[in-house]
């Protein structure tokens, strides 16, 4: 039996075994402690000013020459972060997960808990938001108390779209892709043995967009017809599928695949890395259709942008995520290894600002997950 | 292991090395879908490491990877037999996901449920004896002897 059972065929094991290798590989070396700043001895110091002095004196003329001084001034953590978050530099509120709870952050920087749930996510236009628990799908006031709630097995992935009279929420449980209705009634099976990801097409018509193994399907939940089907890449989990604000680009994004759809489900634009390095998170800057994405190569994180490939901020360690401010204007960079928020503004004059202890200021032992900054148009 | 606490790059791909295809193989034949495999054998490997900090050196890293993956691989396996009752039960097309057995063993095997596949997979795949599969499953011994049994009875029929 042991012999058997040795040589039962695995397809595609060779290939499967150095994937996994690049992964593994590349989140050890993207997980090793990041060393203390070291309080350098006085020559220790003097020289690495004056080197940094020199490079910055050399480089900093020249826009890659300012990457490089920003990617030694950065390495382990923005230097001058605030220590707490004393507001968030544009309108609109933060949802937050945080160790198994939901929090909503103001733009004054308040933050209020809003209970033991496993996600959750904003309404469309910030009324309302759509949580889980582990038998239980629940719609809440931001304020925290329940409008309604569902005995559902496992709920997740839940989404919440639509116009101001005509609201769904699409959300995965045990049996499948179920869809309701924003006031909770008419729950149904829209597809069986499907997993999150989902992404609505903003508008005012019912059209979601989730996985499918090796495909991203474009579905009528009305009607349940199949609008467009398209081939992601590489048959990864996938990590971030989301609509341009005007719904003519979808971008889907997994470990070694990141593709744009145009709205007839052809791509017109494509990331595939290699040689281990990871796409972590990608996003549309809202009202347009330009893509900023994190990579992650051994134990360096980059965001670009994606059609001219120039850096926005790179830093050492684990960048976890990437979330536009609904004015378009600010990036909010999670960086986990310093465990920082970085709001960049990429457009010019550019700034950086950083808040430190992210993790402490939600009570947390990870660091916390930035689940939607609110509300785009 | 001692090498890659410390942080040796080398030393943790030479860990890969020697557990990947065991890992990897005994997700297969528990889920019986080569994609799912990787993902659970990639994503035991990658809880590993980030615990790597925590774990006993007195302790050999095999058993406690194939705990990971088997018990990764019995709720991947159960997630999608129940999932695969959902579409019948609610009239749809079923698709079956799993990938046609092409061997005897893994045909015999597809036939039991994930959990007396996960057994069988770590008796005789990985060469543990039943305490060692009770402890690694959170099972009482006597449960892993009749998953045993039933599973092999039910393989030698179908063989």
């Amino acid at each position: 039996m042991r012999r058997e059972l040795a040589q039962v065929p695995v397809p595609d094991a060779d290939a499967a075994e150095q994937r996994a290798r690049a992964v593994v590989v590349s989140a050890f070396a993207a997980q090793e402690p990041v060393p203390a700043r070291r309080r350098p001895g006085r020559l220790a110091a003097a020289l690495v000013a004056a080197v940094l002095a020199a490079i910055v004196a050399g480089a900093a003329l020249s826009p890659p020459g300012r990457a490089v001084v920003e990617r030694i001034r950065e390495a382990v953590g923005v230097e001058d972060a605030e220590p707490a978050l004393f507001r968030l530099p544009a309108p609109g509120p933060l949802l937050i997960h945080a160790e198994d709870a939901a929090w909503i952050v103001r733009p004054d920087g308040s933050r209020r808990r809003l209970g033991a749930y496993r996600e959750a996510s904003w309404s469309p236009f910030g009324r309302y938001l759509v949580a889980a628990r582990a038998n239980e799908l629940l719609a809440l006031e931001p304020g925290g108390s329940t409008r309604w709630s569902l005995a559902r097995r496992a709920p997740g992935h839940a989404r919440w779209a639509g116009t101001q009279t005509d609201t769904t929420i699409a959300y995965v449980d045990r049996t499948g892709l179920r869809v309701v209705a924003g006031d909770g009634t008419g729950d149904r099976l829209l597809s069986p043995a499907e997993d999150g990801p989902l992404a609505w097409r903003p508008g005012a018509r019912h059209e979601l967009a989730y996985v499918k193994a090796s495909e991203v399907r474009v579905q009528d939940t009305e009607s349940g017809r199949v609008l467009w089907r398209g081939n992601r890449g590489l048959n990864f989990p996938v990590l971030a599928l989301e609509w341009s604000t005007d719904g003519r680009r979808l971008l889907v994004v997994s470990a070694y695949a990141l593709r744009v759809f145009d709205e007839r489900g052809r791509v017109v634009a494509q990331d595939d890395p290699s040689d281990g390095t990871l796409e972590v998170d990608a996003a549309f800057r809202p009202g347009t259709h330009e893509v900023v994405a994190i990579r992650r190569h051994g134990s360096q994180s980059t965001v670009f942008h994606l059609r001219s490939g120039k850096p926005v901020f790179s830093g050492t360690g684990v960048f976890t995520e990437l979330e536009w401010s609904p004015d378009g204007r600010w990036l909010l960079i999670g960086w986990e290894t310093a465990d920082q928020w970085v709001f960049v503004r990429p457009a010019a004059p550019r700034r950086i600002r950083a808040v430190a202890g992210i993790s402490a200021q939600f009570d947390s032992r990870g660091f916390p997950r930035v689940e939607g900054w609110c509300c785009p148009g | 292991m001692r090498g890659a606490q410390r942080g040796s790059a080398s030393d943790l791909e030479a860990l890969f090395d020697a557990h990947w295809p065991r890992a990897h193989r005994a997700a297969y034949l528990v889920v019986h879908d080569s994609a799912l495999a990787e993902d659970i054998a990639q994503e035991a490997f990658l809880a590993a490491i980030r615990n790597l900090d925590r774990f006993d050196r007195g302790r050999a890293f095999g058993p406690w990877l194939h705990r990971i993956v088997v018990n990764r691989a019995i709720d991947a396996a159960r997630a999608r037999s129940l999932r695969r009752e959902a579409e019948l039960t609610e009239g749809a097309a079923a698709e079956d996901a799993r990938e046609p057995a092409d061997s005897t063993v893994l045909a015999a095997l597809a036939g039991l449920p994930p959990e007396q596949r996960a057994v069988v997979v770590m008796r005789h795949l990985l060469g543990y004896t039943p305490g060692e599969i009770a402890r690694a499953l959170d099972l009482p011994r006597g449960t892993v002897n009749s998953r045993l049994r039933r599973g092999l009875d039910a393989m030698r029929s179908e063989l």
